[in-house]
């Protein structure tokens, strides 16, 4: 077997492998080599020209400006405020429930998830400019902006009023904008005026509270999902996703994991 | 092991295109066999080593002016519709690009721009010419602006003066072409001597147009990276 049949059959090995890909890099790396072996092909049936001009255009521009382009477009980006359990930072990875729905939904599309930690209050700024595509880390149904789509709830949950502290330093007291800032506060005993929910609440119970007022708010609350308004489809997609974790008890096995 | 896996599968890929590299090495291009008339005539009446540019540039030469000018339409079509919409058109932003691809750049400018100039000049003489050689330029200058931004780029190329220089480039080749009319031949037609075979001043006109195709298609490809970074923003 020469080396020029060994070419000949790598090619439609290289395309199936480009056309089977989920991810599009892969698919996108799969056209670059298959581009090289077909300019190697061409220089075994002497047209050393065409093979130049293939490996130039085939191999480096195509490759190069596809790469270029999915570096913008390829990417599920979620806009959050770190929340305990829900995603949060651990030893330089992201973590938590939400992430790991995310992960497989972006995985679904064919997509890699990208997680942008913004204050909370900036969550639906972020996706009204469009930046985003989806926003999380603990978004209460109830509270939602009218200006977003909400997903379906996946996760029930409760909301809790912290207030109070010394309130001599009520003058001091800092705009509290990501959650980390709030458990600062809590932690050097400073005045605190923040509603958080059942996740954040927990990670905050674990400090000492005493000296703060804590009043559970009345209602039903559950974790859901904000999606940017110019998306109205990958609302629909990923309310069918939330659904099928749900009937196939992955999303059970999910919770027990990260929530037990 | 995911991790592993990769570093095998790129360890095998390198070393495949090493033993592509070794097989062919020894490869001198076609060789010529006396039952065939181009192969047998191309070089001595053309004066080009590499027959097919002397089949493109000197045979053929009609065709390729076409194939020229579709290229200078296409470009000035994505320069006139991706321009056409200035109001839209988002500022450039920059982005910090990776250590490894600043670097990479910083590397491998030179010697793309150096391979693109040689596949120019050596057209005639070893596989190349202008279309490939104006291409692989363009691609170390897509390097180059990913790696620095496309502004930076851009500022080293007056948009200005590399548009009338590839319109210049275009109405030059197209004068050229009919110079022998003056003297009496067909337009097209070479009238420099084919010089000595295998030296780079031989083939009659095919290097000049080889030269000028390059830079053309060197300023094209570039003009088109550009209109897409500008129209999308960013690279």
């Amino acid at each position: 077997m020469t080396a020029g049949t060994v070419l000949l059959l790598l090619l439609p090995v290289l395309a199936i492998f480009s056309l089977s890909q989920r991810r599009r890099l892969s698919a996108v790396i799969g056209m670059g080599l298959l581009s090289l072996v077909f300019a190697a092909t061409y220089l075994f049936s002497h047209a050393p020209d065409v093979a130049i001009t293939e490996t130039a255009i085939g191999a480096a521009l195509v490759t190069f400006t596809y790469v270029l382009a999915i570096r913008k477009t390829g990417r599920l980006v979620l806009v959050c405020d770190e929340a305990p359990r829900l995603v949060s930072r651990e030893g330089g990875k992201i973590v938590g429930l939400e992430e790991e729905i995310l992960a497989g939904f972006a995985r679904e599309l064919g997509l890699d998830l990208v997680v942008r930690i913004v204050p909370r209050d900036d969550v639906s700024a972020v996706l009204g400019r469009g930046e985003a595509d989806i926003g999380g880390g603990g978004i209460i149904g109830e509270v939602r902006d009218k200006a977003e789509l909400a997903t379906v709830g996946f996760l029930p949950s409760a909301l809790y009023r912290v207030s109070g502290g010394r309130m001599s330093d009520v003058k001091h007291r800092t705009e509290e904008e990501y959650f980390e800032d709030t458990l600062e506060a809590i932690r050097e005993r400073r005045p605190v005026s923040a509603t958080l929910d059942l996740a954040r609440f927990l990670a905050a119970s674990r400090l000492n509270l005493s000296g703060y007022t804590v009043e559970r708010v009345e209602g039903e609350f559950s974790y859901c999902f904000l999606v940017s308004p110019d998306q109205p489809e990958l609302l629909s997609q990923l309310n069918a996703y939330l659904e099928r974790l749900t009937k196939s008890n992955e999303m059970e096995r999910l919770i027990g994991r990260y929530m037990s | 092991m995911k991790h592993t896996a990769i570093v095998i599968f790129a360890i095998l890929l390198v070393s495949g295109f090493c033993m592509l590299l070794f097989l062919t090495s020894g490869y001198h291009g076609a060789r010529g066999s006396a039952d065939n008339p181009y192969l047998a005539a191309g070089a001595a009446e053309t004066g080009a080593v590499n027959l097919v540019t002397g089949i493109y540039l000197n045979y053929r030469l009609y065709d390729s002016l076409f194939e020229l000018l579709v290229f200078s339409i296409a470009v000035l079509g994505v320069r006139f519709y991706l321009n056409a919409d200035e109001s839209q058109k988002p500022s450039v932003v920059r982005i910090a690009e990776s250590p490894v691809v600043r670097i990479a750049a910083d590397l491998l400018f030179g010697p793309i721009v150096m391979i693109g100039l040689y596949l120019i000049v050596f057209g005639h003489l070893s596989p190349g010419g202008g279309f490939s050689g104006g291409a692989v330029g363009g691609t170390g200058l897509l390097l180059c602006a990913a790696a620095l931004g496309a502004e930076v780029v851009a500022r080293r190329f007056h948009e200005q003066i590399i548009e009338q220089i590839e319109w210049g480039i275009l109405l030059v080749i197209l004068l050229f072409a009919i110079v022998p009319v003056l003297f009496g031949y067909t337009p097209l037609s070479d009238l420099l001597p084919p010089g000595r075979l295998g030296t780079l001043l031989s083939g009659g006109t095919i290097p000049i147009y080889n030269v000028l195709i390059g830079i053309k298609v060197f300023i094209g490809t570039w003009v088109v990276i550009y209109s897409f970074i500008h129209h999308r923003g960013e690279i």
